[in-house]
C-alpha cells in the first residue's frame, strides 16, 4: 500500500480488489470446510467425525461449528483408546431413547467411562478447550459456547459488540429470555 | 549526534517512563538511543496469543508475553525454584511486568488516580512513612502534562475527580467514559453506605479518537492487551519516536553501568541475544527498566568507586519496595450486575483512602473489577454436572450475578522491604532479583479493623449470597520505592528530579522513586515524575 501511495486511484482499486479477493478466499475456505472439515485434519476418519458431530449434537441444543467439533474430535481421538466405541454406546443410548434434546437421555447414560467422556464432550464445547489446565489444548475462543449463553449483554473480551462509548444500558434481569444459538 | 554506539541521551528501557523521556529530549533537539531489553512485536501477535490461550489461563497477564531467554519476565506458573523472581519474608513481591518493546503498559489497566496532598505529606501528617520531598504542588503541572501526553479521560465535575483536595488546574482532555449496569448498579448501592463510586481518570480515548489511537469501544480486553490501541501503552509511541529520530535497539540487555574516574556515568553495557557484549556512551543516562529492574541493575553495577553498586552510597538501592497490597473479595449476588460491558475497570471508591486513620493503620481504595466474568465461571458451572437449558442457565446467572470488588492497600516505606542479587542467575548469567517483603502491621491492621468489614459490609449491601475472600494480600504491580527519592543523599538515592546523589548525569524516575504511594495505582505518578526529570535534563544540557 505505501508504495503505491502516489496513485490514489490505483491504491484505492488494489485495496478494493485485495479486499473482494481475500473476501473469496474466505468465504470459499469457510464453505469448504463446513462441508468437508475432514480436509483440514486428516487424521480423524470422515465417519469417525460426523458420528462425532452427532453425538455432540445429541448434547448441546445448539448449532455447532463442525470445524471446531473436528479440532475437539482429533483430540478426543488421542486421549480416549475407545473413542469410537464410546460415541456408538451414547448414540444408541440417545436413538433408543428418540431423544430430541440432551435432558432426554443423559440421564440414561451409565455413570463411569462413558459418563465422564459425555461431560467432556460438553466441557470441551463450552469452554473451547480440552481441560482446565495450563497445557490444555485450544479449539476455539470466540465460538466457545460459554459466550453465546451471554451474547445478547457482553462482549467476548477482545471483540467489541458496541461503539464508542455506547454500552451504557439498562441491567437485563436474569428472566430476560436465553440468545439462540 | 546519534550512532549505535552513541546519543546524547542513552535511555535503557522503552516502557511509559523511557518513551516520554525519549520524546521531551528529542522535542528538545538531543539526539536519543534507548536500549530495550526484549523483543519488538506487533499487537496483532499480542492479541492472537491472548485468544489463542486456554480460557483456565487467561486470567494470567502474563500469557499473551511469552518471556525471551535472555530478557525473563515473571510467567504464570512457575515452579518458585525456577522462577524469574525469587522471594523470601512473610508476604510474595510476586509481581508481573513485561519486558518487551513498549514495556509493562502493554498489560496495565489504564486507571490513573493522581495522589492527594496529604498522600505526599504522611509524615507530617499521621506521623509515619515518609513525605515526599516536594508537595503535591510542584507535581500538579507534570500530573496535567501526564493526562494530556498519555490521554487521561476523566470526569469534568469537579466533585466526581480526585483527589478533591488540592489544586486541578486543567481539565482532562478527554470525559469520563459512561458506567456499564453493573457499575451503575454498584455506585447506587455503596451510596446507601455513604460511598461515593467515581469514575476511574483512565488512559483510555473516551468517544473520540486522541493521539492517533482509536475511541475505546468496549473490548473488555484492556488487561491485558487492547486490540485496537484505545488504550494508552508504551508502544503506540515508538514509531513516532523513531520518527523524531530515536535509535532504539532491541533484544538488548543492559547489564553494567560504567562510571569515569569523576564518578559520572560514562557508558552503559548491553548483551545482545547472543551474548554478545557491547558498550554505549552518552552525555545523560536515564534508567527506565522499572522499579524493580533498575534496583536490580544498580546492584550489578559495582565498581571500586561504587562498592555497593551505582548510586548506592546511601544503601538505599532495592530497600523500600513497596505495591499496593490487595484482597478481593468475590461476591455472589441474588441479582445481577452483568460485570464486563466497557473497560475492565471504570470506577472506585477512593475516600475510603483518606482519614486521620493513618497514623494507626493504612486506607484502601475499593473497586469494582469490570472484567466479564465467563471465563471465571464457566468451569465452576460446569463441575456442576449440569447439561443442557440448565447448564445454559447456570452459566448466565454466575456471569450476570458475581462480582469481584478489590480493596487495595497504603504500604509504608520500610527498608527491610529489600530487593538484593540471588544467586540464582538467568540465561544469560546475571543474578536473578530476590526480594525480601512483608505487607507489614500497618497494612494488616488496616485489613482487620477497617478495610475487610467495609468490604463486608459493601458485599451485604449488593445482595451477597457468598462472600469468598482472598486468603492473602495479591500484588497490584505497582513497583515503587526501590531507588527512593529524598533531599538526604544519606538516606535517599535520587533528588527531587529523579537524578542520582552519586552521579550527576544519571536520571532513575519512575516508580522506584516515590517515597510514598498511597493507595492508587501510580503509573501516572510515575509519569509525573518523567516529566520532571526531563525538565531537569533538558536544562542540564542547556548548561553542558
Ligand atoms: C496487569 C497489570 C495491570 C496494571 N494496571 C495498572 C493500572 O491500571 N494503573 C497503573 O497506574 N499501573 C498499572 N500497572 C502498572 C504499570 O504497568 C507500571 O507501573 C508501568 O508500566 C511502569 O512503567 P515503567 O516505564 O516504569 O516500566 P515498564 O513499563 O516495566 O518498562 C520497563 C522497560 O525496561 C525494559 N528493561 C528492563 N530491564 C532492562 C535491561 N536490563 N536492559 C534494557 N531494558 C530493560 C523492559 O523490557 C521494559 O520495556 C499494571 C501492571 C500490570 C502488570
Ligand atoms: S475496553 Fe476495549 S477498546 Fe476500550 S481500552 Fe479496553 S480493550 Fe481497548
Amino acid at each position: 500500500m505505501t508504495r503505491q501511495s502516489n496513485d490514489p486511484n490505483g491504491k484505492l482499486v488494489m485495496s478494493r480488489r485485495g479486499m473482494l479477493l481475500s473476501g473469496a478466499t474466505l468465504l470459499a475456505g469457510t464453505l469448504a470446510a463446513s462441508l468437508c472439515p475432514t480436509i483440514s485434519l486428516a487424521a480423524v476418519d470422515t465417519g469417525a467425525q460426523s458420528r462425532f458431530m452427532q453425538l455432540s449434537s445429541l448434547l448441546i441444543n445448539h448449532q455447532l461449528n463442525p470445524d471446531v467439533g473436528a479440532r475437539i474430535a482429533e483430540t478426543a481421538t488421542g486421549e480416549y483408546k475407545n473413542f469410537a466405541g464410546m460415541l456408538d454406546a451414547i448414540i444408541a443410548i440417545a436413538e433408543q431413547k428418540q431423544a430430541k434434546t440432551v435432558e432426554d437421555f443423559f440421564g440414561d447414560i451409565p455413570e463411569g467411562e462413558l459418563r465422564d467422556f459425555a461431560h467432556w464432550v460438553i466441557f470441551a464445547w463450552y469452554s473451547g478447550c480440552s481441560s482446565e489446565k495450563r497445557n490444555a489444548k485450544v479449539f476455539t475462543y470466540e465460538e466457545a459456547l460459554t459466550f453465546k449463553t451471554t451474547s445478547d449483554i457482553l462482549t467476548i473480551p477482545s471483540y467489541g459488540i458496541s461503539g464508542p462509548n455506547l454500552w451504557t444500558r439498562p441491567n437485563l434481569p436474569l428472566s430476560a429470555p436465553m440468545p439462540t444459538f | 549526534m546519534v550512532t549505535k554506539t552513541s546519543a546524547d541521551v542513552v535511555i535503557v528501557g522503552t516502557g511509559v517512563v523511557g518513551v516520554v523521556i525519549a520524546e521531551q529530549m528529542l522535542d528538545a533537539g538531543h539526539s536519543v538511543l534507548m536500549i530495550e531489553a526484549g523483543p519488538r512485536v506487533s499487537r496483532a501477535e499480542v492479541v492472537e496469543n491472548w485468544r489463542n490461550s486456554p480460557l483456565g489461563v487467561k486470567g494470567d497477564t502474563s500469557v499473551a508475553y511469552p518471556s525471551r531467554p535472555w530478557a525473563p519476565h515473571p510467567m504464570g506458573g512457575e515452579k518458585p525454584e525456577d522462577a524469574y523472581l525469587q522471594f523470601s519474608g512473610p508476604d510474595a513481591y510476586d509481581q508481573t511486568f513485561i519486558r518487551y518493546a513498549g514495556g509493562s503498559t502493554w498489560h496495565w489497566a489504564g486507571t490513573s488516580w493522581r495522589l492527594t496532598p496529604e498522600d505526599m505529606r504522611i509524615n507530617s501528617l499521621y506521623g509515619v512513612g515518609r513525605d515526599w520531598a516536594f508537595d503535591y504542588e510542584t507535581l500538579e503541572p507534570y500530573y496535567v502534562r501526564t493526562e494530556h501526553k498519555l490521554g487521561i479521560c476523566g470526569p469534568a465535575d469537579r466533585t466526581q475527580q480526585w483527589p478533591q483536595t488540592g489544586t486541578r488546574s486543567a481539565p482532562y482532555p478527554m470525559p469520563a467514559l459512561p458506567f456499564s449496569p453493573g457499575e451503575v448498579k454498584f455506585t447506587e448501592v455503596v451510596k446507601t453506605l455513604g460511598y461515593n463510586n467515581i469514575p476511574v481518570a483512565q488512559a483510555r480515548n473516551s468517544g473520540m479518537p486522541y493521539d492517533g489511537r482509536p475511541a475505546c469501544c468496549g473490548n473488555n480486553n484492556c488487561v491485558p492487551v487492547c486490540p485496537v490501541a484505545a488504550k494508552y501503552d508504551a508502544e503506540t509511541a515508538l514509531h513516532r519516536l523513531e520518527k523524531k529520530g530515536a535509535t532504539l535497539l532491541v533484544d538488548s540487555v543492559v547489564y553494567k553501568v560504567e562510571t569515569s574516574a569523576q564518578n559520572k556515568i560514562e557508558a552503559v553495557h548491553f548483551y545482545d541475544q547472543h551474548k554478545q557484549s557491547h558498550r554505549i556512551s552518552g552525555k545523560l543516562f536515564v534508567l527506565a527498566c522499572n522499579g524493580l529492574e533498575n534496583p536490580k541493575l544498580l546492584l550489578m553495577s559495582t565498581d571500586d568507586r561504587n562498592p555497593n553498586g551505582i548510586a548506592n552510597s546511601s544503601d538505599q538501592v532495592g530497600r523500600n519496595m513497596m505495591d499496593h497490597p490487595a484482597r478481593s473479595f468475590t461476591v455472589t449476588t441474588k441479582e445481577p450486575f452483568w460485570s464486563g460491558i466497557g473497560p475492565v475497570v471504570n470506577s472506585g471508591i477512593m475516600e475510603t483512602s483518606q482519614g486521620s486513620f493513618r497514623s494507626e493503620h493504612a486506607g484502601a481504595y475499593f473497586r469494582y473489577n469490570n472484567f466479564a466474568r465467563n471465563r471465571f465461571v464457566t468451569f465452576a458451572a460446569l463441575k456442576k454436572g449440569l447439561v443442557g437449558k440448565a447448564l445454559d442457565e447456570e452459566i448466565r446467572r454466575m456471569t450476570a450475578c458475581t462480582a469481584d470488588i478489590v480493596a487495595a492497600h497504603e504500604i509504608l516505606a520500610d527498608p527491610n522491604n529489600r530487593l538484593t542479587l540471588s544467586d540464582k542467575k538467568d540465561w544469560l548469567g546475571l543474578p536473578k532479583p530476590s526480594i525480601h517483603y512483608d505487607v507489614g502491621d500497618y497494612v494488616r491492621k488496616c485489613w482487620e479493623v477497617y478495610s475487610q468489614p467495609i468490604g463486608k459490609q459493601i458485599a451485604e449491601a449488593m445482595g451477597a449470597t457468598d462472600i469468598k475472600i482472598s486468603p492473602k494480600f495479591n500484588n497490584s504491580k505497582h513497583i515503587m520505592g526501590g531507588t527512593i527519592m529524598g533531599k538526604d543523599a544519606s538516606n535517599s538515592v535520587v533528588d527531587v528530579d529523579c537524578r542520582a546523589h552519586d552521579h550527576e548525569n544519571l536520571f532513575i524516575p519512575g516508580g522506584g522513586a516515590m517515597a510514598a504511594g498511597a493507595c492508587g495505582n501510580s503509573t501516572i505518578t510515575m509519569v509525573a515524575l518523567a516529566l520532571k526529570a526531563g525538565d531537569a535534563m533538558v536544562d542540564q544540557m542547556r548548561g553542558a
